[in-house]
């Protein structure tokens, strides 16, 4: 008999199974694989072309990678002298996210609604403010925070002001998306029976879109962590500062719990939202 | 009379929820003593700022600034693509349904979640002290948080597929990496690629601030000029970092559209 090697796959994509000269079943290319492959060897191309301009001195790095190995070792020694230091800008830390992103809803909220095509009927508004919330979200959180350190000082003012505008950008889109997906029979019911526009916003839209604004938030929680504590390294205070002057000053031992408690903090929120989602769906 | 809308397990998972959200925000504006309205008294300051300081932008065309615009292109590219390619092999070692060992899938996942877990700059701080500083250290503190954000989101898209084709495949006595190139590459590939697109656009961002720490290209730049308070050099910058970052965006999403859609 003759083996006739089948490919589960080529069933799936739906193609007519034509055997070619050696009896083998050609498994045919579906839509677009042209465009897979192509953008496979140009994505090959430009990392390699990437690499070459970045000229990388990897016998250095290799050879100074034992390094690491000795960082690591230091840093898991805990060293408790700074600990209240580090507790307190850690709270700091975990306040600026909280009120960044708090805020930012209600502003992403409010500009979502002005930017969703289907609340605000007036398609140029709609997209000028989309095109306003995409050059806020080019500029990256840090600078932003650089620009509110100079404006309103050093402290969480900045932060959370410089943050909030990164992220009330972020979900402006995110939320105007969301608005969007909302099925039109949906306002169309509502419309036919006499509801008016904040009716409409508030008993179809939202409700609608609930389980996809939490999906974003607690997204956007995740990312606003990480933030801050990038945002402490580049100047502001918060844990950022406690993990980069310490190893700057070398003290290893404090940058290790700092760092740890980072970890432990991002790690429980990430299973909490996974809950969470679980529970909702 | 009222028709219940939403089934009532769900209200209340968000009534806890919201609860939770309310408690933290009393505690964080009591913690930091954040007073929104000061955007509002500051708001003539800022508006002085911007004005006198950052206008009109200056963007001084040299060489220098074109040479840090593309290392930093380049190093968001090729880091997000040596991690892609570490990421897939990780993925199909770490997914549950079609790893050949689970015990090294545990071991993967547990350690993508780690590295994860840990900003990208605060991993070049561990690296910069201890390998010094330069581009090449900003590529793999690149390369480790992408690494292990692509390994979670392959993962999932593994795990997301039908597995009735892999079970097929099995049946038919294929081997590990015939499952593999058979049914798990052609089923996901344009998940994969849409999470490759997301992971390059953050690492623009991402190796942008990286550069500011150390890490050269065109963020380092930009810090410069704020810490020596040249504001309009720094604006043009900024615009600038804004434009590439819109183009980058402009590109991957024409490239889903095409390629992942």
């Amino acid at each position: 008999m003759e083996r006739v090697p089948v490919s589960t796959a080529a069933l799936e994509m739906k193609c007519l199974p034509v055997s070619d000269k050696n009896g083998k079943i050609a498994i045919g290319l579906r839509d677009g694989s042209h465009a897979v492959r192509n953008f496979f060897i140009g994505t090959a191309a430009a990392a390699l072309l990437s690499l070459y301009i970045l000229d990388i001195d990897w016998l250095r790095i290799l050879s100074r990678s034992g390094e690491i190995g000795t960082v690591f070792a230091k840093m898991a020694f805990f060293d408790f002298k700074s600990i209240e230091f580090t507790l307190l800008s850690f709270m700091e830390t975990f306040s600026i996210m909280v009120l960044s992103t708090l805020y930012s809803i209600f502003f992403g909220m409010l500009f979502g609604l002005l930017g969703a095509e289907n609340v605000v009927k007036n398609r140029t508004a709609a997209l000028s403010v989309k095109a306003f919330s995409a050059l806020l979200r080019a500029v990256p959180t840090p600078v932003w925070v650089l620009l509110t350190l100079v404006c309103f000082g050093f402290g969480a003012e900045a932060g959370i002001i410089g943050l909030s505008v990164h992220t009330a950008a972020f979900f402006t889109r995110a939320f105007a998306q969301a608005f969007e997906d909302v099925p039109a029979d949906v306002i169309e019911a509502m419309e036919a029976l006499g509801a008016n526009r904040l009716q409409v916003i508030f008993c179809a839209i939202l409700p609608m879109a609930m389980t996809q604004l939490i999906a974003w938030l607690a997204l956007r929680f995740e990312i606003n962590f990480a933030e801050c504590t990038i945002l402490g390294m580049v100047g502001a205070g918060g844990i950022g500062f406690a993990i980069s002057t310490s190893i700057q000053n070398y003290a290893y031992g404090e940058a290790g719990i700092a760092i740890m408690i980072v970890f432990l903090f991002a790690f429980c929120m990430e299973q909490g939202f996974i809950y969470l989602k679980k529970k909702i769906k | 009379m009222q028709v219940p809308v939403a089934c009532e397990r769900e209200k209340k998972v968000y009534g806890w929820f919201f609860i939770a959200l309310l408690g933290c925000f009393l505690a964080a504006t009591v913690f930091t003593r954040f007073n929104p309205l000061v955007v509002l008294t500051e708001i003539g300051g800022v508006w002085d700022f911007v004005a006198d300081d950052f206008f009109p932008p200056v963007l001084v065309c040299s060489d220098g600034i074109l040479k840090s615009v593309v290392v930093t292109v380049a190093l968001a590219v090729s880091s997000a693509s040596a991690a892609a390619l570490l990421a897939f092999t990780a993925a199909v070692f770490g997914s549950e349904y079609v790893a050949p060992f689970p015990a090294v899938a545990k071991c993967i996942r547990a350690t993508a979640t780690f590295l994860r877990n840990i900003p990208t700059l605060v991993w070049a701080f561990i690296l910069f002290s201890s390998l010094g500083v330069g581009t090449g250290v900003g590529f793999v503190a690149l390369v480790i948080t992408s690494f292990a954000f692509m390994t979670r989101a392959f993962i999932e898209v593994i795990d997301e597929m039908s597995q009735d084709s892999i079970e097929c495949l099995s049946a038919v006595g294929a081997t590990f990496w015939q499952r593999i190139f058979h049914s798990v590459l052609p089923n996901c590939v344009g998940g994969f690629i849409a999470w490759f697109l997301y992971c390059l656009e953050v690492n623009i961002r991402s190796s942008t601030v990286v550069g500011m720490v150390g890490g050269g290209g065109i963020g380092m730049i930009l810090f410069s000029y704020l810490k020596s308070f040249k504001y309009p050099q720094a604006a043009g910058i900024i615009l600038l970092i804004a434009a590439v970052v819109i183009l980058v965006d402009l590109l991957t999403n024409y490239l889903r559209r095409k390629v992942a859609g």
